[in-house]
């Protein structure tokens, strides 16, 4: 019974990852009909930038911040002179498009930080903590926290403030929106900057469970995006529940069946239910064609 | 065969002299590995040009055809001409489970599917180890004697299968199913209402780039002679993308012309990061995600098309040139 508590505490550990990286792609794709492959990569960077910071002697908080605020400025710039830019809205351009921005920035980071891993301290120590014989590290319990805080925060965004409203109505209907005073370019890159300030957060709390590295970002974009897939495009609830069930599916088959097949298994159920509900478990808006 | 046209001519004298002009084994092992990449690129060019799908994992395909040929030949003792055999029956097979499976899925949903049968197949190579090897591979796989165990044995089976497979899918753009190949990629809609069976070329398209994969999969391990599960992941299934994406998607030539500039791209890399060490990384993908996003912004359809755009508006324009100096030399006779 501990045993099944721990995998499970363990899944909502990453699950919580997963979510913030799948609703950092679903606040873009509402806004622009674009599947950002680079979300991953925002995570990486946040990571490693703070290391970086930290390594320059910068204060902890400071270099979390710094970091944080460098991401933002980096997936708003992408937005406004690369994604905004391109002429097309066939997704498999798009998606083209995204990857290889992605790859770049790899790149880029492996050229500036090299191969090796990095360490990062954990918020308070490094002391686990019991609780009912399950062992929970301290910084697991700040990356919950800290997904918690993300979540209600965009919630709180997009559907009780001013600005929220101006985004859902780019995404509704860019044409009215743009009657209305509201600029779909401004909003565009306004949710660039939104998913790679959470993505950078997110890849600062779960540095310390881990190592991080220049190619962290990859897998864990790419969960994202099944995260995405599974809930249905374009349904953000339906996101952040499949990427809590994608954590959990790997830790309890990582626990139960093979810690080496736990990615194999949490994409073969995603396979599966895409035979069985090809729009995801919750649907979504547009069927079929990629949401376009 | 009447209408794939004269450049399959230059094609094919480029291919037999090439080796004259290039006797160093270095030069040829290149010749090799293109030819290697450009047949997995050409099936991938069929699914992704002409009906207009993606396919983030077909370098799974590649590794099942690589591992397939390397299991028979090394545990079984088969020889490596049945496994080659065999190395593109079952990949081809695997396609058509999959493309059965994820029939009804397009775009983005279809990405997903194929991103995540890469990461499967990758993750079952590095697992199974009794018959893998797991993470440290796969040795002394033997290599295919034609006409001798050399390089140039090796370069001319490889070109061969090349130009084998490019007369195949030339063939197949000018035929009924190529018509009908395209008319999916311009509208899935106004093709089924025309009665074409939709599906059945979505899957075809994927069974003929997974049988093209593993047949070269089949070749790299017996050139190669070493395997581990490293290169048939995510990057490698980029790299075959980016491949095409060069060299225009819908151009079947564009698929070998693409591989060519990786190809020089790659072994430029590597002859730099030897003088530069700082170079080593994964540097090369800095290229290709440039080379992507350049491309998908700037020219979307790709090199082979572009160029031939331009050709024929040169053309067109000699000849309106032409005509006007015809024109004008009339007018002065008539006076």
């Amino acid at each position: 019974m501990t045993e099944l508590l721990q995998y499970i505490v363990n899944g909502l550990v990453s699950g919580g990852i997963y979510a913030i990286v799948a609703a950092g792609f679903i606040t873009i794709y509402n806004v622009s009909k674009v599947i950002n492959m680079t979300q991953g990569e925002f995570l990486m960077l946040g990571g490693m930038f703070t290391v970086t910071f930290i390594g320059a002697g910068i204060p902890y908080f400071v270099s979390i911040i710094l970091a944080v605020l460098l991401v933002i400025l980096i997936g708003a710039v992408m937005q406004k002179f690369i994604i905004g830019q391109a002429k097309t809205n066939n997704p498999i351009s798009l998606i083209i498009l995204t990857i290889g921005l992605s790859i770049f920035i790899k790149g880029i980071a492996s050229f500036f930080w090299g191969k090796d891993p990095y360490a990062l301290e954990p918020i308070t120590s490094n002391d686990p903590i019991n609780i009912a014989g399950i062992s929970i590290a301290q910084q697991s319990l700040w990356v919950i926290l800290t997904v918690i805080v993300i979540l209600i925060g965009l919630w709180y965004l997009t559907e009780k403030t001013l600005l929220g409203k101006k985004i859902n109505a780019c995404s509704v209907n860019q044409q009215a929106a743009r009657l209305m005073g509201i600029s779909p370019a401004k909003m565009m890159m306004l949710a660039f900057a939104v998913s790679a300030g959470m993505g950078a957060i997110a890849g600062i709390v779960i540095a310390p469970l881990n190592v991080t590295s220049y190619d962290v970002g990859t897998l864990l974009g790419v969960k994202g995006f099944a995260a995405v897939i599974l809930g249905g495009v374009g349904n953000p609830l339906g996101a952040i529940i499949a990427g809590f069930a994608l954590g959990l599916i790997e830790s309890l088959s990582a626990g139960y069946i093979s810690s080496g097949l736990k990615d194999a298994i949490a994409f073969m159920v995603l396979i599966v239910v895409l035979l069985v509900k090809p729009t995801g478990i919750f649907s979504e808006r547009s069927v079929g064609k990629g949401g376009l | 065969m009447k209408n794939i046209g004269k450049g399959i001519y230059v094609y094919l004298a480029l291919v037999i002299f090439a080796p004259l002009l290039f006797q160093d084994d270095y030069y040829l092992s290149l010749l090799v590995i293109t030819g290697i990449y450009a047949i997995v690129a050409i099936g991938l060019s069929i699914v992704m040009g002409l009906t207009g799908q993606i396919s983030i994992g077909q370098a799974a395909f590649w590794g099942i055809g690589a591992y397939t040929s390397a299991v028979l030949t090394t545990k079984y003792e088969i020889s490596p001409f049945l496994a080659l055999i065999a190395a593109a029956i079952i990949p081809a097979v695997f396609a058509f489970i999959l493309a059965r499976a994820i029939a009804g899925l397009s775009g983005y949903y279809l990405a997903m599917a194929t991103l995540a049968f890469g990461y499967i197949i990758q993750i079952l190579i590095s697992e199974w180890e009794s018959v893998t090897g797991g993470a440290t591979g796969m040795i002394g796989i033997p290599s295919i004697d034609f006409f001798g165990e050399s390089e140039l044995g090796m370069y001319y089976l490889v070109w061969g299968v090349v130009t084998v497979v490019l007369l195949f899918s030339l063939n197949l753009v000018e035929s009924r199913v190529g018509r009908a190949f395209r008319a999916i990629h311009k509208s899935e809609i106004a093709a089924t209402s025309m009665g074409i069976d939709v599906r059945k070329y979505r899957l075809l398209a994927f069974v003929v780039g997974g049988l093209f994969a593993g047949l070269s999969g089949g070749l790299y391990a017996h050139y190669v002679g070493t395997l581990d599960p490293q290169p048939f992941g995510f990057h490698e299934s980029i790299v075959f993308i980016t491949i095409v994406v060069i060299g225009g998607m819908t151009n079947i030539w564009g698929a070998l012309v693409g591989t060519f500039v990786i190809e020089m791209i790659r072994a430029g890399l590597t002859s730099l990061s030897d003088t530069f060490p700082a170079l080593s990384g994964d540097v090369d993908t800095i290229v290709y995600g440039a080379i992507l996003v350049l491309i998908i912004m700037f020219m979307p359809e790709g090199l082979v098309p572009k160029i031939q755009s331009m050709v024929q508006s040169y053309k067109h324009r000699r000849s309106t040139a032409t005509v006007v100096v015809q024109k004008n030399k009339e007018r002065e006779t008539a006076r």
